[in-house]
């Protein structure tokens, strides 16, 4: 089977659940998340049973299905459906904030924006020329747009929208401008081509202009998976955006950037001229965004701005490992450890997000004794933070290992010596958040918190995932291979 | 000669451009934009891509800022009051500004390859047929994309523009 019916079917889906939602007179939108979970839990079957695209075909060029795309696309479903889980619990919250003339109204496209977004990032998974990668990343950058400001009658929300867009505009232009610097000094959009044209002799003359356009993309980049310096609009729209939204920012939005930053870096490194620079660069980008982000976290006093911050320090764990390819590690050698470590990131930021969304605050005091009000749902959060600070057994643990392992074997020891002391920084934040459900007492007047069967479900296979994962990663390894 | 219209345009499209974002009156950063957009047709039509300098003209510096002016209009926007000069962030954005372009022109000024003339295209270049041909053949897939992106832009600008009602 063509590989491309899997977009159709999820665009496909994503029309469908518009038409479900204009000419369906119930208010409940609940079904709507049904059918799209259902939706993409068809696709995610389908991946398996997928082709390679037929070679000579236009689109061949455009388009890879490389098992890295494959295990990608799969990544992008399974986060969506995380998504639309989520959703159904925080669907009253989203009500609350969307002006609507009748009762359900404009919950709808709440629904319906993330699968068209989940096809955006399907096609950035596979994107293999520059032209598709930017039309990919545009797709999925406009739906963050909406999505992100799409509680209009909360101050927190707008702001969070109207920064993104600004600094998402930003970076859309960085990245145009990368491309045509690129494609005037190769001639080509498509990275095979690049790829052909910087490692068949060269000209030295022009490397510092293809490095200005090179270095413009990771700008770009950098935006899109929170890197320092570009990680400003960070605790803002993390903390405005609708929770599940956050989650869906915070996995899909990082993960499809970090595609696309593996895919235009190919190329360059098979050039030591070229790469020996770019590989600095990347380190001292690393090294920068792994000490931000794990410093920053250390005083907040929200969840969710935690969890922003969180987020950052993650980006420089896997940042760390994309400038440890070059020589020692050349190709996609390092590429397995990057995608089971966005793996993991998965399971553990989306069970801290579910517990977010249900618990119904977002401060870390609301927490305090939520080990005696839920004790599912404080085992739940402590398994996620556990794994978040990488304790040994589960997911984030294995997966921070196989990084630092990919930095030692190429030399990158100071990299490698910041990773491990950020890592005990971490230890210290995240444990808050245990400490607070395990040890203070109940606020007075905590109301009792109600978890639907779904996000039951949901929390209770991701919990048991790390611990799977963290023991016995070969299944989620050999789907990269 | 076209170096002489490059210099005029492009100046005159930074010009305007800058006019765009320091101008406080709505309309007046509008009609900068337009200008601006007619500038940046010229450059098109100095390097021999007619069509796309008309569709410059026709589609953003017609239709889009038509739009744009009408929308300043029903909504009665006034001019935005001026704020107190942020000295951190114009240094900071300065700086960055400086750092950039003397980046560029060091790269643009120290490659050879950037000051070679380019080959005149043949006269019967049919740049309105080419562009019809490359989107609709070799770059039909991307193309496809941008279909979804707008079906996406549409579905968030009814979203976000709902009427409240009481």
């Amino acid at each position: 089977m063509n590989p491309l019916v899997l977009e159709v079917l999820v665009v496909s889906l994503g029309i469908a659940l518009l038409m479900v939602e204009a000419f369906s007179p119930k208010p409940d939108k609940r079904l709507l998340a049904w059918i799209g979970m259902a939706g993409l839990a068809t696709v995610f079957v389908l991946t398996f049973f997928v082709g390679t695209v037929p070679p000579g075909s236009p689109t061949a060029a455009f388009y890879t299905a490389d098992s890295f795309a494959i295990f990608f696309k799969r990544f992008a479903l399974v986060s969506t459906i995380l998504v639309l889980a989520m959703s159904i619990d925080y669907l009253p919250v989203v009500a609350r904030f969307v002006p609507s003339e009748r009762e359900g109204g404009g919950l709808g496209e709440f629904l319906a924006l993330p699968v068209l977004t989940c096809a955006g990032l399907m096609w950035m998974a596979s994107a293999a020329d520059f032209i598709s990668i930017f039309v990919s990343l545009e797709l999925v950058t406009i739906s963050f747009y909406v999505l992100v400001a799409y509680m209009r009658r909360s101050n927190a929300g707008l702001e969070a929208g109207t920064k993104y867009l600004i600094l998402g505009a930003l970076s859309t232009g960085f990245v145009v401008y990368g491309i045509t610097w690129i494609f005037g000094m190769t001639g080509q959009t498509n990275l095979r081509a690049i790829s052909e044209v910087v490692t068949g002799g060269y000209p030295a003359a022009n490397i510092p202009a293809l490095l200005f356009g090179v270095g413009l993309v990771i700008i770009a980049l950098g935006f899109k998976v929170a890197a320092f310096p570009f990680q400003f609009w960070v605790p803002d729209v993390y903390q405005g955006a609708p929770t599940p939204i956050t989650a869906f920012l915070s996995v899909g939005s990082k993960a499809a950037g970090f595609v696309v930053l593996l895919r235009v870096l190919e190329p360059f490194s098979a050039v030591p001229a070229i790469w020996e620079k770019l590989s600095a660069v990347l380190a001292v980008v690393a090294g920068a965004t792994l000490i931000y982000g794990n410093l920053a976290a250390i005083p907040q006093q929200n969840l969710k701005r935690l969890l922003s911050y969180s987020s950052v320090g993650h980006a420089g764990y896997l940042l760390m490992a994309v400038a440890s390819i070059g020589a020692v590690l050349p190709g996609r050698e390092a590429w397995p450890a990057i995608g089971f470590y966005l793996a993991a990131y998965l399971l553990m930021t989306f069970l801290a997000f579910f517990v977010l969304a249900v618990a119904g605050g977002d401060e870390i005091s609301h927490f305090n004794g939520l080990a005696r009000r839920a004790p599912w749902l404080a085992a739940a959060l402590l398994v996620s933070m556990i794994s978040l600070a990488g304790i040994p057994f589960t997911a984030g643990f294995l997966g921070k290992l196989l990084l630092f392992d990919v930095a030692l074997s190429a030399g990158n020891y100071v990299l490698v010596g910041i990773g491990v002391l950020t890592v005990a920084c971490g230890f210290y934040f995240y444990l808050r958040v245990v400490g607070a459900m395990y040890w203070q007492p109940v606020p007075d007047g905590a109301a009792p918190i109600r978890v639907s069967v779904t996000a039951k479900v949901a929390m209770a296979l991701l919990a048991v995932l790390i611990f799977v994962l963290g023991v016995f990663p070969q299944p989620v390894l050999s789907l990269l291979d | 000669m076209s170096l002489i219209l490059f210099w005029i345009f492009a100046g005159l499209m930074l010009l305007f451009g800058l006019g765009v974002v320091l101008m406080r009156n709505p309309v007046s950063s509008a009609m900068c934009l337009v200008v601006s957009f007619v500038g940046l047709a010229s450059l098109f039509f100095t390097l021999d891509a007619f069509f796309i300098g008309i569709i410059q003209i026709l589609v953003y510096a017609g239709a889009v800022m038509v739009l744009f002016l009408f929308i300043i209009m029903l909504l009665d926007l006034k001019a935005a009051p001026a704020r107190k000069l942020n000295v951190m962030a114009w240094t900071g954005s300065g700086l960055v500004l400086v750092g950039f372009v003397a980046l560029m022109m060091q790269v643009v000024l120290g490659n050879p390859a950037l000051h070679a003339a380019m080959p005149a295209l043949t006269a019967d270049y049919d740049d309105v047929q080419q562009i019809g041909l490359a989107l609709f053949t070799n770059f039909n897939f991307p193309f496809q994309i941008v279909g979804v992106l707008l079906l996406v832009a549409t579905v968030g600008v009814v979203v976000l523009s709902r009427k409240e009602l009481k």
